[in-house]
C-alpha cells in the first residue's frame, strides 16, 4: 500500500438504565411503539430535564475503564436542529466539558499490541426512531432521551484490523463493565468511522470520509479495507477525495455515498440553562470507583491464575458477559473448572449457535450444568452419557432426573466389572494375542466390547485398568 | 384578602369570581379561557388546604392537564396541555379553584400586554391604558376585583411591572424557590414564577403554597419553605432601606418622586435607616441589551419544540424543512419571529463569543454589583416604573435614553441575579396607581415581606381595586 491510512472511530453507546437520561419514563428495546414515553420525551411545552443519576454513574465507570480523567463537575450543554426525530429541537450533550477525556485502550491486531488514545467520553440523549415507508414517515419515540455515551478514539488507528480490534474492545470493556449490552445490530452499540489517507511521512491530514452506521465488527473491519481501497485508487488516478458521508452496502462490499459534507452546520451550542452543574462528591466517586465490574482480561488472567485453564480456553469463555457469567456461576455450584471450561466451549457454544441464542442461563440452569459435571468427575456416569443427558437438559429436565429414569448410572463396583470384563476376554482370544504382541489397539477394542456388553454402564477407565490387570493374567 | 379568612360559601365566592371576570371581559380582554369550576368547587368544600375555595386565575403559559394553554401564540392555540404543572397541583392541593387562564404578551416577550395572540388587555383604571406584561391578564384580573390571587411569571420583570401600573402586589421569589416545571417557558436562566395579590399577608401566604424543592425541576432548591404569614412583621425600626440611587436620579416625573419621597420619609418617621446606594451607572444603562441577548438565545432554543410535528398548529409542507418553517412561520407573531432571529444571531458560532457570551459575562459583573448594592442594607427600593402605566396607543418610549434604560429596566436585575423582589402600589397619580419595588437578600422572602408589610400600613394601598364600569 502507497498510503498511511489514518482512522478515528466514534462510539455511542445506549447505557444500560432503567429510565431516560432525562426523564423517568422506561428505557425499552422492542416494546410497542411510543409506548415507553412521557411528555419529557416528546418535548412537550414547560417541561424540563431531571438527570439520571445511575447514567452518571456509568460514564464514570466507562471513563475509568477507559483511562480517561473524569470532569467532576457535570455540564450539559444544548445542540440546535430541527429534525423530527428531535423532539425539543435540540439535543442536551456535553459539548464544552465532556465527563472524560485524555483515555486510552490497548488492542491486540495481528499479534501485536498497541495503545488508542481515547479524545473525549460525553453523556447525551439519543433521538427518536424513525421508519421510512413510501412517502410516509413513522416515529417512534420511545428511543427519544434514551441515555448514551458518546466515546471519540484519536485518530490511532491504521488499518480495518486495528479498527475491527478497537471495536470489539470498546464492546468487550463495555460489556464487561455493565454499561451497555453493546448490541450492534440492534443499535445499542453504533459506530461511525472516519477513514483518511495521506502519503507516509506527511504530517498534515487527507480528506475526511465518514462511514456511518455500521453494524457489526465484521462490517467495520470490511468497510473499512474497501474504503481503504477506494480511496488509494482515487489518490492514484490523480483526483482528490470528497469530504463526505458513506455507508457499507453488503451486497456490493463496498462504500456508498449517503451525502456530502458542505461546511460545517453549526449546531449553535450553548450552556443548558435548566440543568445546573452538578459536583460529584468523594463520596459518589469513590464509590463508583471501588465497585468497578472486572474486565474480560482481568477475567480472564483470575481464570488462568486461579483456575488453571489454558490461556485459549480462558480467552472464548471471556468472549461474552453470559458466557463467562455462566461458566462463573456453573463453578459456584461446584463443578471442576477445567472440566466445565471444555463442556462449555465444545459442547454449549455449538447448541448456542445453533439457537442464537447467547442468555445461556435462559434455556440451561447453571446448577444444572454443574450437576452434570460432578456426575462425570465423581464416575457416576460416562463422559458419553453425559452428552446423552445433555440433550434432554435442553429441554429443562434436571439431570439427576434424566440419569435415574434412564438408568444410567455408571457401573464402578469391581465384581460386576470383572464378570463383564472375563466374559469378554474369554470370548476374544484372538484379542488377547494382539495385545501381548504389542498391538495398543487391542485394548480399545477390547474396552469398547465391555462398554457395549454392559450397555455403556461400565466405567470405562476402571474397565481399562481392569483389563489390563487380567490381560497380565493370561 | 384570603390569609387569616376561611372562606364559608365556596360555592358563591367562585360563581361571583367567574361572573365578575365574564362581565369584565369585553373590556378587559384578560381571559383567554374559562375552566370548569364545578369539581373544583367539591374538592374544595372537603380540602382543609391554606386556599380552600379561593378562586383563581393562571397565566396561560402554566399547563393544566386537559385545558387548552396556548402561551397566547398561535402554534399553541390548539394545544391542550398533556399534563399539570407543579404549581398547578400544588394550587389544587391547596383547595385553590382555577377558573380560567389568562392573556399574556406571546410567551411572555413583551412588557406591554399589546402582543397577546388573544388581542390587547386593558387597564382596569383606565381602559385606554395598559395593563403591563407579560403577565398582562392575571394582573388586570386582580385589580379589577375578580379574583384575589392570580399566577403570573416574571422573565424581565413581567409580574413588577404590571403590578406596579395596577395598583397590586406582584411578587417574584428567588430563583429556585417556585418549581418552573410545567411553565411555557421565555428563557430558562430568567425564568421565575411570580404572582399577584392585594395585600402583602396574602402575598406571604401564596407563598408557603407555592414554594418548595420539585424533583422535576433541576433548578429548584432544597431550602424549607418558611412561615412567611405567620412571621409577618411589620415593624420597620432597625430596618435598613437602600435607596437604587440610579433609578432616581434617571426618573423625570415630579410626581411619581414626590410619592416615594413621602414614603420614605414615613419609613424614617418609623425608625427605618434610610440611605442611598448607587451602582455603577455606565454599565447599569447595558441591562437591557444584556437582558436582550440571553432572553432571545435562551428563547430560541427553548421554543425549537414547536415545530408543528407533534402537537399544536400544522401547515403543510412538501417536505419535513417546509412543514416546519410553514408552522412556525405561521405560528408566531413578527414580534416573536424577530424575536428568534436575534437569538439566533446571538448563538450562531460566528457571534456567540461576542454576543450571547459576553452578554452572560456582562450579567455576571451587574450581579456582582447588585450583590455590593445589598451588601450593607436589608432592602434596596425604587420606584416600580418611571411613569404611570403609558397608553395603548404610545409607542413614543425613546429606548436609548438613560431614562428608559435604567427607570424602566432596573428590575430585570433581579432576574439577572435571581434575587427576590416583588412590587406593592405606593400610590396614585391623577388616578392611576404607581409602584414601589423592594428587592432583598437571595432567599430572604421574609425581610423582603416584612419591609412590604410595613410599607403597605404606611402607605395604606391594601386592598385596592379598580372600579370597572360593566
Amino acid at each position: 500500500m502507497s498510503f498511511e491510512v489514518i482512522i478515528g472511530i466514534e462510539i455511542h453507546c445506549e447505557l444500560k438504565t432503567k429510565t431516560k437520561m432525562f426523564s423517568g419514563a422506561p428505557v425499552s428495546f422492542g416494546n410497542l411503539p411510543n409506548t415507553c414515553v412521557n411528555e419529557i420525551d416528546l418535548g412537550h411545552p414547560g417541561t424540563l430535564p431531571s438527570l439520571n443519576k445511575r447514567a452518571v454513574e456509568l460514564a464514570i465507570t466507562a471513563c475509568e475503564l477507559m483511562n480517561c480523567e473524569v470532569d467532576r463537575l457535570i455540564r450539559f450543554d444544548r445542540k440546535n436542529y430541527y429534525y423530527s426525530d428531535l423532539p425539543k429541537g435540540f439535543q442536551i450533550t456535553q459539548q464544552f466539558h465532556p465527563i472524560g477525556r485524555g483515555g486510552y485502550v490497548d488492542i491486540e491486531a495481528d499479534g501485536v499490541s498497541k495503545r488508542i488514545g481515547i479524545n473525549r467520553l460525553h453523556l447525551e440523549e439519543d433521538t427518536a426512531k424513525q421508519f421510512h415507508h413510501g412517502d410516509v414517515t413513522w416515529i417512534d419515540f420511545n428511543r427519544a432521551g434514551t441515555p448514551l455515551v458518546e466515546i471519540v478514539s484519536e485518530p490511532d488507528i491504521r488499518s480495518g484490523k486495528e479498527a475491527a480490534a478497537f471495536v470489539e474492545k470498546m464492546k468487550s470493556l463495555l460489556e464487561f463493565g455493565d454499561i451497555s449490552d453493546v448490541k450492534m445490530e440492534e443499535g445499542s452499540l453504533r459506530c461511525d468511522v472516519n477513514i483518511s489517507l495521506r502519503p507516509y511521512g506527511f504530517d498534515g491530514y487527507g480528506t475526511k470520509v465518514e462511514i456511518k452506521n455500521l453494524n457489526s465488527v465484521n462490517n467495520v473491519l470490511r468497510a473499512v479495507e474497501a474504503e481503504i481501497v477506494r480511496q488509494t485508487e482515487i489518490y492514484l488516478k490523480g483526483e482528490s477525495v470528497v469530504q463526505s458521508t458513506r455507508r457499507y452496502d453488503e451486497v456490493s462490499r463496498k462504500t456508498v455515498l449517503m451525502r456530502k459534507k458542505e461546511g460545517a452546520v453549526d449546531y449553535k451550542y450553548f450552556p443548558e440553562p435548566n440543568i445546573p452543574p452538578v459536583l460529584i462528591s468523594d463520596e459518589f466517586y469513590n464509590r463508583v470507583k471501588s465497585q468497578l465490574p472486572k474486565t474480560a482480561s482481568q477475567r480472564k488472567e483470575s481464570y488462568v491464575a486461579e483456575l488453571g485453564l489454558s490461556d485459549y480456553d480462558a480467552s472464548i469463555l471471556t468472549s461474552g458477559l453470559d458466557l463467562s457469567n455462566f461458566f462463573d456461576a456453573i463453578v459456584r455450584f461446584g463443578a471442576p473448572a477445567k472440566a466445565t471450561a471444555n463442556w462449555l466451549i465444545s459442547e454449549v457454544l455449538s447448541v448456542s449457535q445453533l439457537r442464537s441464542d447467547k442468555k445461556f442461563a435462559d434455556w440451561i440452569k447453571p446448577e444444572h450444568m454443574a450437576d452434570l459435571l460432578i456426575m462425570v468427575s465423581e464416575g457416576k456416569i460416562s463422559g458419553k452419557q453425559a452428552k446423552e443427558v445433555f440433550a434432554d437438559m435442553i429441554l429443562g429436565e434436571a439431570p439427576k432426573d434424566i440419569v435415574a429414569k434412564k438408568g444410567m448410572s455408571q457401573v464402578s463396583d469391581e465384581g460386576q466389572l470383572l464378570v463383564w470384563v472375563t466374559e469378554i476376554l474369554n470370548g476374544n482370544a484372538q484379542s488377547i494375542e494382539d495385545f501381548k504382541n504389542g498391538k495398543d489397539r487391542a485394548l480399545g477394542f477390547l474396552v469398547g466390547q465391555v462398554m457395549k456388553l454392559s450397555k455403556g454402564k461400565a466405567n470405562p477407565a476402571m474397565t481399562s485398568e481392569l483389563l489390563v490387570k487380567e490381560l497380565s493374567k493370561r | 384578602m384570603f390569609a387569616n379568612r376561611k372562606i364559608e360559601n365556596i360555592e358563591n365566592e367562585v360563581m361571583t369570581a367567574i361572573s365578575v371576570a365574564r362581565k369584565q371581559q369585553p373590556l378587559l380582554n384578560a381571559m383567554v379561557s374559562f375552566m370548569e369550576a364545578d369539581e373544583a368547587v367539591e374538592h374544595a368544600k372537603s380540602s382543609s388546604g391554606k386556599l380552600a375555595g379561593l378562586p383563581i386565575v393562571l397565566k396561560d403559559n402554566v399547563l393544566t392537564k386537559g385545558v387548552r394553554t396556548t402561551g397566547s401564540v398561535s402554534i399553541l392555540d390548539n394545544y391542550i396541555g398533556a399534563y399539570d404543572a407543579t404549581i398547578t397541583t400544588k394550587l389544587k392541593d391547596a383547595g385553590a379553584v382555577i377558573i380560567g387562564k389568562s392573556a399574556l404578551d406571546g410567551l411572555g416577550m413583551g412588557g406591554t400586554g399589546t402582543n397577546c395572540h388573544t388581542g390587547f388587555v386593558h387597564n382596569p383604571y383606565d381602559l385606554s391604558r395598559m395593563a403591563g406584561g407579560s403577565s398582562a391578564g392575571s394582573a388586570a384580573l386582580v385589580a379589577s376585583g375578580a379574583v384575589s390571587f392570580a399566577i403570573g411569571s416574571d422573565t424581565g420583570d413581567s409580574v413588577r411591572k404590571p403590578a406596579s401600573f395596577v395598583g397590586i402586589v406582584g411578587v417574584k421569589p428567588t430563583y429556585g424557590r417556585i418549581s418552573r416545571y410545567g411553565i411555557i417557558p421565555y428563557a430558562s436562566s430568567l425564568d421565575h414564577v411570580g404572582y399577584f395579590t392585594r395585600s402583602v399577608e396574602d402575598a406571604a401566604l401564596a407563598l408557603e403554597v407555592l414554594a418548595g424543592r420539585d424533583d422535576k425541576d433541576m433548578t429548584s432548591s432544597f431550602r424549607a419553605v418558611e412561615d412567611y404569614l405567620a412571621n409577618l412583621n411589620g415593624d420597620l425600626s432597625g430596618k435598613t432601606i437602600g435607596i437604587l440611587g440610579n433609578v432616581i436620579d434617571s426618573i423625570k416625573n415630579e410626581s411619581t418622586l414626590k410619592l416615594f419621597n413621602d414614603l420614605v420619609e414615613k419609613c424614617k418617621n418609623v425608625g427605618a435607616t434610610v440611605k442611598i446606594v448607587n451602582m455603577d451607572p455606565k454599565r447599569l444603562q447595558t441591562c437591557l441589551p444584556v437582558y436582550y441577548i440571553i432572553a432571545n438565545s435562551e428563547a430560541t432554543a427553548n421554543h425549537s419544540n414547536l415545530d408543528g410535528v407533534r402537537f399544536g398548529m400544522q401547515e403543510s409542507g412538501d417536505t419535513l424543512e417546509e412543514l416546519m418553517t410553514n408552522s412556525r412561520t405561521k405560528g408566531f407573531s413578527f414580534l416573536l419571529r424577530k424575536r428568534f432571529i436575534i437569538g439566533s444571531y446571538s448563538l450562531a458560532d460566528e457571534n456567540q463569543e461576542l454576543l450571547l457570551r459576553k452578554a452572560q459575562k456582562v450579567r455576571r459583573l451587574l450581579v456582582e454589583d447588585y450583590k455590593a448594592a445589598l451588601a450593607d442594607v436589608d432592602v434596596l427600593i425604587a420606584p416600580a416604573s418611571g411613569d404611570v402605566a403609558p397608553l395603548l396607543t404610545d409607542t413614543s418610549a425613546d429606548q436609548l435614553s438613560a431614562r428608559y434604560l435604567i427607570a424602566e429596566n432596573y428590575m430585570v436585575l433581579g432576574n439577572f441575579s435571581g434575587y427576590p423582589s416583588m412590587t406593592i402600589p405606593m400610590g396614585k397619580i391623577n388616578g392611576l396607581p404607581m409602584g414601589i419595588n423592594i428587592t432583598a437578600k437571595p432567599f430572604e422572602e421574609q425581610v423582603m415581606f416584612d419591609v412590604a408589610f410595613g410599607m403597605e400600613n404606611l402607605t395604606g394601598c391594601k386592598n385596592m381595586t379598580a372600579e370597572v364600569m360593566v
